[in-house]
């Protein structure tokens, strides 16, 4: 065997980067049940190798988002919501709206005459009340002359502008004549009733590959994630003070989170063509959000073009320390919030995928995923895209 | 916590040390085959499933530094 090909093999081997050209399309399909959110988004990504030692890789998406979430709102008592509360004052509905999101990464990789790896990123997401540029720096580097073992070292570092409103009273939100609120127009900056806030957000996290036989591998990974400045959610409400002068107001979280964690995978190969990968991934943050992760994803190589793929995700958190989803819990806690998502909850994923090769170079892929919460979100995944190699 | 990250990564690092039998080049052929790659056939389609997550869950990390926020969480 070649020597080159000895060392491409080497470093796919260790699940790091697959060397290769090409140019792919992909199209998504999210719909959540109750109407609420859809999300339309095609992709276009190309990578392409620089000789032997350079990669370059770069990736667009445009998001196309329209629904209506769930949240407590003033009362518009149209019919838009489906759990009207006691109070004339508010409900707890569906807020509706549309979004556009536009979002790019750049990725170049850098790989040394030891096949040591620097890879620099940056990547940019831009919608018209968020804006987000994170930059990112990992090295991979081998720890052993086989190259076996690898040690993976990364950080990334996330600017956000994020449009919000002055106070937290309703009535910097614009009423629709269809009681509903549309994201778009409701901001208006320049008399006050909306302005820019900020967010960071420091991403490091170190790991080590490791190659355990001719057929199996294992990554491990402890990961901390620091945030900061305002990550509040400004679409969202609470309720305060139900019992004696109920208002709804604007929730509040902290203006800090640390978080950590560890991530776990093994893949190995089953027989001749079926591959089994699992994963498990513990998170745990100072809002009280602990959560686990386990996923297995399965291949099958059906000759020698069709490849069938199936997985199962199971996933559970706990909730935040501020978060009540009660109309009259709140009274003058300093943070509250009634975000669904911060709450307790269990989510099931199963997914399948077809990946069919036509010839060496093209190849179509079609998969389909159904996501469930205990909270009764359910929502569908379909990904259709197709694959050319040069 | 970090004591959990160390203690991880150690005993990874103890196993590769100590009882993993080194794995020659051309043996690596089948760790090469596309089954085999973290991130599944199609990058793309994890990408679009790490974001759906990151917007209807509450936590995220361990998939890489890479990535942008977004204001759907």
């Amino acid at each position: 065997m070649q020597l080159s090909k000895i060392a491409a093999l080497a470093i796919i081997a260790t699940g790091v980067t697959q060397a290769e050209n090409y140019v792919s399309v992909e199209y998504l399909q999210y719909d959540e049940n109750d109407n609420r959110v859809s999300v339309m988004a095609p992709s276009l990504t190309a990578s392409y190798d620089i000789g032997t030692d350079y990669n370059i890789k770069a990736d667009f998406v445009h998001d196309s988002v329209s629904g209506a979430t769930p949240s407590y709102l003033p009362d518009g008592a149209s019919g838009a919501s489906s759990r009207v509360t006691n109070s004339t004052d508010f409900i707890y509905g569906k807020q509706a709206f549309n979004e556009e999101r536009n979002a790019g990464s750049l990725v170049i990789t850098k790989r040394f005459a030891n096949r040591d790896e620097l890879i620099v990123g940056g990547d940019y997401s831009r919608e018209s009340d968020f804006d987000a540029k994170t930059v990112s720096l990992e090295y991979m580097h081998y720890l052993n002359a086989s190259h076996n073992t690898s040690l993976n070292l990364g950080a990334s570092y996330g600017f956000n502008e994020i449009l919000s409103f002055t106070n937290s009273s309703t009535t910097t939100r614009n009423r629709r004549d269809d009681d509903r609120f549309e994201r778009e127009d409701d901001y208006d900056t320049s008399s006050g009733a909306s302005r820019k806030e900020t967010s960071t957000s420091l991403n490091v996290q170190a790991g080590i590959t490791q190659i355990l036989s001719p057929t199996s591998s294992m990554k491990v990974a402890g990961f901390a994630i620091m945030d900061e400045g305002y990550l509040t959610n400004p679409h969202a409400f609470v309720v305060r003070d139900y019992s004696t002068a109920p208002k709804l107001v604007g929730e509040n979280r902290p203006d800090t989170r640390r978080a950590y964690g560890v991530d776990l995978k093994y893949i190995t190969l089953l027989g001749e063509r079926m591959s089994y990968q699992v994963g498990y991934r513990y998170y745990t943050d100072d809002w009280k959000i602990n959560s686990h992760t386990i996923e297995n994803d399965l291949y099958y190589k059906l000759g020698k073009r069709v490849t069938l793929g199936a997985g199962l995700r199971y996933y559970t958190q706990t909730e935040a320390s501020f978060y009540n989803g009660a109309k009259d819990y709140f009274t003058n806690e300093e943070f509250a919030s009634s975000d669904e998502r911060l709450s307790s909850f269990d989510a099931l994923t199963y997914k399948a995928n077809l990946d069919f090769k036509q010839n060496d170079k093209i190849s179509y892929n079609i998969g389909g995923e159904f996501y469930s919460q205990s909270t009764g979100l359910d929502a569908t995944l379909i990904t259709v895209g197709a694959k050319f190699r040069f | 916590m970090i004591r959990l990250m160390v203690w991880s990564m150690g005993t990874l690092l103890l196993l590769s040390g100590c009882s993993i039998k080194e794995v020659k080049p051309w043996e690596k052929g089948d760790l090469a085959m596309d089954i085999m790659q973290y991130e599944g056939l199609h990058p793309e389609v994890k990408k679009f499933e790490a974001h759906t997550y990151f917007s209807k869950e509450a936590s995220r990390g361990g998939a890489g530094v890479a990535g942008g926020g977004c204001g759907c969480n």
